[in-house]
């Protein structure tokens, strides 16, 4: 019988060099069907350390945030003293105590916060919690080592705040989502989207001017009210750590 | 010490309850939502040990989760029902059925104790905007319900054979 086996080593894809010429032909050609975009991100990490703008942007806004900052003091100080004249109450004082958040219910039907601080520390219930951001809640409890903070999403939470454009007062109320609700008892009253809001001058529970949020939507004038929905800046879902400021008021 | 916490599960396991009620994981939320964890366990402990234990442990559960939360709403009310009707279930023996009557007997239970609870902050808020509240209580109550019936057949059916299995080991 005829034997028509050939020697195997003879055939193209037995030798490795083929297969290698087969590979880098292919990397070309998704090269070329991806438009080089593999170089182009390639080149992008490579040369980021040195873009021209990117450290020129760095000096500029430190110097921004610098300048910020000396011009927050000189506000302060010129508050303090302006306070001082009037006879009014400090909007801040330096008697806080930093506190990490341990436990966190910012969804469903509690809204509250587990801070690592207690009546060990100083904590008082009624004292007043910010976070970067602005006003946080109020200390509703406290133990030895924790201090339980009602936030103002909560239904729990109503509290004496105002409008700083046309210093209109109201009442924020939780309504149990994130949005709590502003309602101003009087159906004129001058308030528009992207107002700020802070706390009022006129509560007995906050210092007067913690932000607070900013006037989401306006909802419909009730007969003798109007409610807005209000975007809170201090963002208890992501905050880790708190202040607790111990001056009650 | 095995034999030790064998023996007490039951015990040990409701002792983590209100630190798990704590622990508040965001990870395993929806909607801001948990599932509602004491029914986990007062499922099947009201399963074995009957209606009055049921109602009895529901008022405890009640008593240390009130006290981690907001003073002006209270569990109990929701958690002693609960309580009580789980006791009066009786454990399937077909295993996959028992599996779905765990995740729907703790989704009927959310719903018992999350209308409980909305009912008394409408109750509580009486005058103020109350269609805000109740459109978000419900929201809550919805996803609450749907974590709850999701998580209980794993949780509860390996806690109940875990119950039993202590249970055995006792007598």
């Amino acid at each position: 019988m005829f034997d028509i086996r050939r020697i195997s080593s003879s055939r193209w894809w037995h030798k490795k060099k083929s297969w290698i010429f087969l590979g880098i032909f292919l990397f070309l050609v998704f090269v070329r069907i991806s438009k080089g975009s593999l170089y182009k991100d390639l080149f992008y990490f490579i040369s980021k350390p040195f873009w021209p703008g990117q450290f020129q942007k760095e000096v500029i806004l430190k110097s921004i945030d610098q300048e910020s900052l000396i011009k927050l003091n000189l506000i302060k100080k010129d508050n303090i003293r302006l306070r001082k004249i009037l006879s009014l109450q400090e909007s801040s004082n330096n008697d806080s105590i930093s506190a990490a958040v341990i436990s966190r219910k910012t969804g469903g039907w509690w809204r509250q916060i587990l801070l690592n601080k207690g009546s060990k520390d100083g904590v008082e219930v009624g004292n007043i919690v910010t976070g970067p951001g602005g006003l946080l809640g109020r200390v509703n409890n406290t133990s030895l080592f924790t201090a339980s903070v009602t936030l103002l999403t909560s239904p729990e939470s109503k509290l004496g705040v105002w409008i700083d454009r046309s210093q209109t007062n109201g009442v924020l109320v939780g309504s149990g989502d994130d949005l709590p609700t502003l309602i101003l008892y009087s159906k004129d009253a001058d308030i528009k989207v992207g107002d700020f809001v802070s706390s009022s001058p006129a509560s007995s529970l906050l210092p007067p001017n913690i932000p607070i949020g900013i006037v989401q939507s306006i909802d419909k004038t009730l007969q003798s009210k109007k409610t807005a929905k209000i975007l809170l800046l201090a963002k208890p879902n992501l905050i880790d750590w708190v202040q607790i400021l111990k001056e009650n008021i | 010490m095995n034999k030790f916490f064998t023996n007490r599960l039951s015990i040990i396991s409701f002792i983590f309850i209100p630190i798990i009620f704590l622990w508040h994981p965001n990870w395993l939320g929806f909607l801001g939502a948990q599932p509602y964890w004491p029914l986990f366990w007062l499922l099947p402990w009201s399963m074995i040990n009957g209606s009055f234990n049921g109602l009895v442990f529901g008022l405890f559960l009640g008593l240390i989760l009130d006290s981690l939360t907001l003073d002006n709403f209270s569990q109990i009310p929701g958690l002693m029902f609960c309580g009580f009707l789980f006791g009066r279930i009786k454990i399937n023996t077909d295993i996959l059925v028992g599996h779905f009557r765990y995740g729907l007997i703790c989704a009927f239970g959310s719903i018992l104790c999350g209308t409980l609870l909305l009912s008394q902050i409408l109750f509580k808020n009486f005058s103020d905007s109350n269609s805000l509240i109740f459109i978000s209580g419900l929201k809550n109550i919805l996803a609450e319900v749907f974590l709850t019936g999701l998580f209980a057949p794993f949780i509860c059916s390996k806690i109940l054979r875990k119950f039993k299995f202590s249970r055995i080991k006792l007598h």
